[in-house]
């Protein structure tokens, strides 16, 4: 079960739900601390200021921000003042349809479980997770998570009331200020060539099973650490995966035709 | 940042992958508050107390408590796999199949000279079907499970969570949900949903609070007390058809233009109405 990361009030009109905020991704990086290699000993960081070279207790260090070469410190309590009003609520401003929203605007996922069991907390949030999914919508509001103000959109999934904070609009870079990005009447693709490389993307085509995917990086990673811990030789190595780099075709129909080709004969 | 190629089937045409994030949150960097000295991070044995020089450093994974394997950069590096510059499509899935939990970070991908044509093919036939291309290339570090589709004249490139990396409702501890809600609550809801909804017009929603942060850093900058605000707690409606008949009789707080000003909140951000008490600084 995953910690709790904010709780409050999720309100939407004159109803309000407690509820507890918890993250929807579990971190299974394979994660390494830092040794020093002569006695095996963990590092442990220190904070030291730099002007007098005296180690810093954690209360005594502050949020610097260089304005225009003056140097302006600011405590965490502080900063709390820049949203006081919602840092325990989720106001919920307006909902929109869910298939509108750029999901390159998602950035974080969480799930909003109720903090109460009491009736009265349950039902609402059911009602309002019920009353989104039937009409496809999703609700924007904003929180305050580790005093910094995120915009996020709530809506149902999987039985819950997931939440994912959101990027802002000028946070998201558009394509078209990509001069690579190919546009333009000119080189536009013919009608033959895109109806062979749907043909080719339908042949290629299956479910998506999330479940049937799986992280390379980390298994190569927890190989490596396996075969260290049983040959304990200094150097471990993985072997080598040679990969072909393959050449751009010249001819793009012959090369759609083959592929088809190909993919029909492997299903 | 990354030129590579693109390959399905025996398609293969030359790209560019961009970043399209791009973060404006106001960054601070840790000062002493004393005498605002930067702070620097040393490293120190746990055990000796003793600072420990850079070139000593390695990393250690540790299987059991007191049980650690070290590993050098090499090591680690080998484990990464090979660095081809390929973005290989090993399949296609229907696009609205994959849940937007699935997505991590979001790229665009340019095409490279000589490689617009095909680029151009893929895109219509991916706009066309509704399909995203799965597949497996090395951004930076670490092998990324992409999905790659169209988005307006774009590709549009997603590195991918795995499916255990997500929680599901079945692993967390939920309170027991009662009764469900009324055939008479949903539908009162379901209007209520309704008066508040807009159409989505992500350019409206203003980050409020990196004004609101930089206005706090002037403040401070010349000499201005901060009043620190306190925090009300959360109450729980205790009568949900109550609640539900006057949010929509009254249909309050509909925010429209402050959400779009970024007005109205910002200036009070400073001046918080409940019993402020003075900043120990």
């Amino acid at each position: 079960m995953p910690p709790g990361i904010w709780s409050g009030t999720l309100s939407f009109g004159l109803v309000a739900v407690p509820v507890r905020m918890v993250s929807a991704t579990r971190d299974l990086d394979v994660r390494f601390h830092q040794v020093d290699a002569e006695t095996g000993e963990r590092v442990q960081i220190r904070r030291f200021c730099e002007a007098e070279d005296k180690e810093v207790a954690w209360e005594d260090i502050g949020r610097g921000y260089d304005l225009d070469g003056q140097l302006v410190t600011l405590t965490d309590d502080e900063l709390e003042a820049a949203a006081p009003e919602r840092t325990h609520t989720i106001e919920i401003e307006e909902f929109v349809n869910l298939d509108e929203i750029d999901p390159a605007q998602f950035d974080h996922p969480y799930y909003l479980v109720p903090s109460s069991e009491s009736e009265g907390t349950t039902r609402a949030y059911q009602l309002l997770r019920d009353a989104m999914a039937s009409t496809n919508q999703a609700a924007i509001g904003r929180v305050v998570l580790r005093s910094n103000e995120y915009l996020v959109a709530v809506r149902e999934h999987d039985e819950l009331l997931a939440l994912t904070t959101m990027l802002f609009a000028d946070e998201l870079r558009d394509s078209e200020t990509i001069d690579a990005v190919p546009t333009g009447s000119s080189g536009e693709p013919k009608r033959g060539e895109v109806t062979e490389a749907a043909k080719l993307i339908d042949a290629m085509t299956r479910d998506f099973d999330a479940a049937s995917y799986e992280d390379h990086y980390r298994e190569r990673l927890l190989e490596l650490v396996d075969s260290k811990r049983r040959s304990k030789k200094k150097r471990a190595k993985l072997p080598e995966v040679e990969v072909a780099e393959p050449e751009a075709a010249p001819d793009l129909m012959a090369a759609l035709r083959q592929s088809l080709e190909r993919a029909r004969a492997d299903q | 940042m990354w030129n590579g190629t693109v390959a399905f089937g025996e398609v293969v045409f030359p790209v560019k992958l961009y970043s399209i994030v791009q973060e404006r949150r106001v960054r601070f960097r840790e000062v002493h508050l004393a005498d605002g000295g930067k702070i620097a991070h040393r490293r120190f044995g746990s055990e000796s107390g003793e600072e420990i020089p850079g070139d000593r450093i390695r990393k250690a994974y540790e299987i059991s408590e007191g049980n650690q394997v070290l590993l050098d950069d090499e090591e680690i590096a080998a484990a990464r796999g090979p660095n081809t510059k390929v973005i290989g499509i090993e399949h296609f899935v229907p696009a609205d199949q994959i849940d937007p939990l699935y997505y991590d970070k979001p790229y665009v991908l340019g095409a490279q000279d000589g490689g617009e044509h095909a680029y151009r093919v893929l895109h219509a036939a991916l706009d066309k079907t509704g399909k995203v291309g799965i597949g497996r290339f090395m951004l930076r570090t670490r092998e990324q499970l992409v999905a790659l589709g169209a988005h307006e004249q774009a590709l549009r490139l997603y590195t991918m969570r795995f499916a255990d990396q997500i929680v599901s409702s079945g692993d967390l501890e939920m309170p027991a949900l009662s009764r469900k809600p009324t055939a008479r609550e949903l539908a009162m809801a379901e209007r209520l949903v309704e008066t508040l909804e807009q159409t989505w017009e992500p350019a409206r929603y203003e980050d409020r609070h990196r004004q609101a942060v930089m206005a706090l850093i002037e403040q401070k900058a010349k000499g201005e007390e901060l009043q620190v605000p306190e925090v009300r707690e959360p109450e729980e409606t205790p009568d949900l058809i109550a609640a539900l008949e006057a949010s929509l009789a009254g249909r309050p707080r509909r925010r429209k233009a402050a959400a779009g000003t970024g007005k109205g909140p910002l200036r009070d951000a400073t001046k918080p109405k409940s019993k402020p008490k003075a900043s120990s600084r």
